[in-house]
């Protein structure tokens, strides 16, 4: 293991002024506020204080930056807009926070390789909206989208509400720029669906999660988008209801755009915030979608009310309008902000199973919540087993605090059991790396920080998480 | 796990209010200050971050980068609606100032503003050589024009077009200031104090042509008593506006900040300019021109350059009108529209509607 590494903290040291020789001294911050507001992310409970937060906008002054903090041995942390929900931006062991919001150029988006190029500072939803713009889709959607950047999305491999049809950020990587600890700039893959010259490195920086290189361009396949979308709900008295109808939609040989389930709490929730005319008092929603042409798709949503009611759905709705879809999806979006309107903290965790297994797992859950006398909010991407069960809690019950954490470790051993995984989407981090172990082994930790030897060989990134 | 931060507070805040925000970060698109430095210390999140440090000391009270952010945040409250906690950043802004700019802390040029309307005999001097409304309206009254203190003075025109537009109004003449000026400002005990005066001054419903007044208004008087114009107009199917004599105008409309994200208000104001013109939507309309109550007056360098964006819109889309909701928007824009020597005429929604050209 990499020794941890601690940045020279003195004033004094220099450090600062030697960066603002790179980037210029307007985008150097070391006073103690903006420090302060770097030391998060958007992870409850966890916090790390820089030395000094550097705003890069070119792959030169990157990799200028990272020269000096590998001679120096100071951790660099790669940042976008903060969004992370794994602890993995925030810098435990000091050092830079490296923000790369000011490299947001989007460069490209082209209907003939069907591929974007871009900085890794662009939000997800700008790449969106110019690939709409196009009749493109970028399909990978964060529930943070509006905010995330996509070298967060790349570095984290998000997922969203269409991966169980489209997959995931991985699956739309086909070429990095990065600049590794030492400095050097690598790239990976290009604009080519088929290219199998060396490793996939592309990949293996997907979701490498700022711990092997800072990747400063990115080349992302687009696909055609759908001609038209269609949305229903599905009201059920119970979510392990709602899980049961999801099996049985994916057994019937449909692949849906869209398998999102809520209960009743974070329905709740949602509709507080959103105003949307939920039912507040069913048990648990199911909201799902196809896309396509316009007659697979009824077929598709008559199939899946079928299927819905045959497991006892008490209210089934098809959004009239492409606006009242858009709203009743963007509230889901939404659903894990707004479940702190019932407490200030919302531990939340991103345990992910085979979809077979997802209505055994969502009463797993609930069992869980009573034993531990939790509230927990369980929502998620139902269609592809990632579940997103929320404990909130009061912050100052110590006690509340400690029996949450218990209770993930129940969940999280019993997804491996399932055959699932700690993290579907949100990533190790800080938060889950003491479980990475236990669901892959010790020979596989080993090799991680092998790897993590081979790219950043004085451990300047990220450190104290993935490889470490 | 690290331990959380230390639970000690210093009464600043109230707590349910800071309590709220769990740092998502999906308010930082909304907030122009963050897209104008693209730095998480400048973002309503940032800001919420040092709030809870001079809570619970960890940062002092007059920390610079404290007190410059209180001060470069608009207070435009954007980043209210797109929070799906809920967290109420106004109310803890408004807090935030009454700690940092408290008496002998508060900026310079904001001490003879806030001594001119604190009284409402000098508020009701500043209107005298102006022909501001005037009337006794319907009796009894149902319903109240509360005349803006400044606007008074700037913009006559605008109470007597929105009492052209709904002669019942009553407007009584010894009324003073709303008090939003204080609860921006550092002042928020007196600016609700004020409130609670002028809503014992009006009699009925007060309806306002300022967004700002009107939501201030609202959080003291409870939203059932308080209308802005267009949501007063809106509600009333009886209200006819004058029809355009000329050719179709194209109209575009700032939001005023409060009115949208304070009060909800912002499908009526719309609407009802589609009945005078064609209305078109800027991409910039929603979000603040820099006006900012006294933001431009105390940062008249960042104002302009939150402003620019809205000059280049207006300018692209070549509109005959932009019209207003606040009297700070108003001669924010009529101000940055002269500038630019642009075609547009800048007009209150209340003088659009009741067709003074």
């Amino acid at each position: 293991m990499s020794p941890l590494l601690r940045a020279p903290r003195a004033p004094g040291s220099g450090l600062s002024r030697r960066l603002e020789e790179i980037v210029g001294s307007d985008h150097v911050r070391d006073d103690p506020g903006a420090l302060l507001t770097f030391a998060t992310d958007a992870t409850p409970l966890e916090r790390g204080d820089p030395d000094c937060v550097v705003f890069p906008a070119t792959t030169e002054e990157v990799a200028e930056v990272l020269k000096v903090a590998n001679e120096r041995r100071i951790p660099v942390v790669p940042r976008g807009s903060g969004t992370n929900l794994s602890g993995g931006t925030v810098p435990h062991h000091g050092g830079i926070v490296l923000v790369l919001t000011r490299m947001n150029e989007l460069k490209e988006v082209s209907s003939d390789d069907l591929v974007a190029v871009c900085e890794p500072g662009v939000r997800t939803i700008e790449l969106a909206q110019a690939a709409a713009a196009k009749r493109l889709l970028f399909p990978p959607d964060p529930g943070s989208q509006t905010t995330a950047t996509l070298g967060g999305n790349v570095a984290e491999c998000s997922g969203g509400l269409r991966a169980l049809k489209y997959g995931i950020t991985r699956d739309y990587v086909l070429g990095v720029e990065a600049v590794l600890a030492t400095g050097e700039v690598i790239r990976t893959g290009g604009r080519l669906v088929k290219d199998v010259a060396g490793y996939d490195l592309s990949r293996l920086l997907c979701g490498s999660e700022g711990t092997l290189a800072v990747m400063t361009e990115l080349t992302l396949r687009l696909i055609p988008a759908a001609e038209a979308s269609g949305t229903g709900m599905a009201y059920f008295d119970d979510l392990a209801d709602a899980a049961r109808a999801v099996s049985r939609v994916l057994a019937s040989g449909i692949l849906p755009v869209t398998l999102e389930f809520l209960d009743q709490v974070c329905i709740g929730a949602v509709e507080d915030y959103a105003h949307i005319g939920l039912d507040t008092s069913a048990g648990a929603l199911l909201i799902f979608g196809q896309d396509g042409d316009q007659q697979s798709i009824d077929a598709d949503m008559v199939r899946m009310a079928e299927a819905c009611e045959a497991e006892g759905a008490t209210q089934l709705r098809i959004a009239g309008s492409p606006a009242e879809a858009a709203d009743v999806l963007e509230a889901r979006r939404a659903a894990l902000p707004s479940l702190s309107r019932l407490e200030p903290l919302t531990l939340l965790e991103d345990a992910t199973v085979p979809r077979s297994r997802i209505a055994e797992m969502v009463e797993y859950i609930q069992g869980v919540a009573r034993r531990h006398e939790l509230k927990i909010g369980t929502f998620g991407h139902a269609g592809d087993g990632n579940l997103h069960p929320t404990v909130v809690l009061d912050p100052a019950d110590a006690d509340a605090v400690r029996r949450a954490h218990d209770a993930f470790a129940e969940i999280f051993a019993k997804a491996i059991e399932m055959g699932g995984t700690i993290t579907g989407e949100h990533g190790v981090g800080m938060v889950k790396l003491k479980y990475m172990e236990r669901q892959h082994g010790p020979e596989y930790m080993a090799l991680l920080r092998r790897i993590k030897a081979a790219f950043d060989p004085n451990g300047i990134l990220n450190p104290g998480k993935l490889g470490s | 796990m690290t331990p959380p931060p230390p639970t000690e507070r210093r009464g600043i805040f109230t707590p349910e209010l800071l309590d709220r925000c769990i740092s998502c970060g999906f308010c930082l698109p909304a907030c122009p200050t963050y897209s104008l430095t693209g730095e998480e210390t400048s973002s309503p999140r940032g800001r919420i971050n040092l709030m809870r440090a001079i809570e619970t000391g960890q940062l002092a009270v007059d920390d610079p980068t404290v007190v410059e952010e209180s001060s470069f945040c608009l207070g435009c409250r954007a980043c209210e609606p797109v929070c799906p906690a809920g967290v109420q950043y106004g109310a803890l802004l408004e807090e935030w100032r009454d700690e940092l700019w408290h008496e002998g802390r508060r900026p310079l040029k904001l001490r003879p503003l806030l001594w001119a309307v604190d009284a409402p005999a000098r508020v009701r001097l500043m209107g005298v050589p102006r022909r501001h409304a005037k009337g006794a309206g319907e009796r009894p009254a149902s319903a109240s024009l509360m005349l803006g203190c400044f606007e008074r003075v700037l913009y006559p025109r605008v109470s007597r077009s929105a009492r052209k537009l709904d002669p019942k109004l009553r407007v009584p003449s010894g009324q003073g200031c709303c008090g939003a000026l204080h609860a921006h400002n550092g002042e928020l005990e007196r600016g609700n104090e004020l409130a609670r005066e002028l809503g014992e001054a009006l009699p009925g419903t007060i309806v306002t042509t300022s967004g700002g007044c009107s939501a201030h208004l609202a959080s003291v008087l409870g939203p059932e008593r308080v209308k802005e114009l267009s949501q007063w107009l809106a509600g009333r199917s009886s209200t006819e506006p004058a029809k355009p004599a000329e050719a179709r105008l194209r109209i575009g409309f700032q939001d005023s900040c409060h009115a949208r994200n304070g009060l909800g208000v912002w499908k009526e104001p719309r609407e009802l300019i589609a009945t005078v013109g064609e209305y078109v939507e800027l991409s910039s309309a929603a979000a603040c021109c820099g006006a900012a109550g006294t933001y431009a007056i105390l940062r008249p360098e960042d104002s302009a350059r939150v402003l620019d964006r809205h000059l280049d819109e207006i300018a692209e889309a070549d509109l005959d009108v932009l019209a207003v909701a606040n009297p700070g928007c108003y001669r924010q824009l009529q101000q940055g529209v002269k500038r630019r020597k642009l075609r547009t005429r800048v007009l209150h929604l209340a003088e659009l509607l009741a067709g003074e050209r």
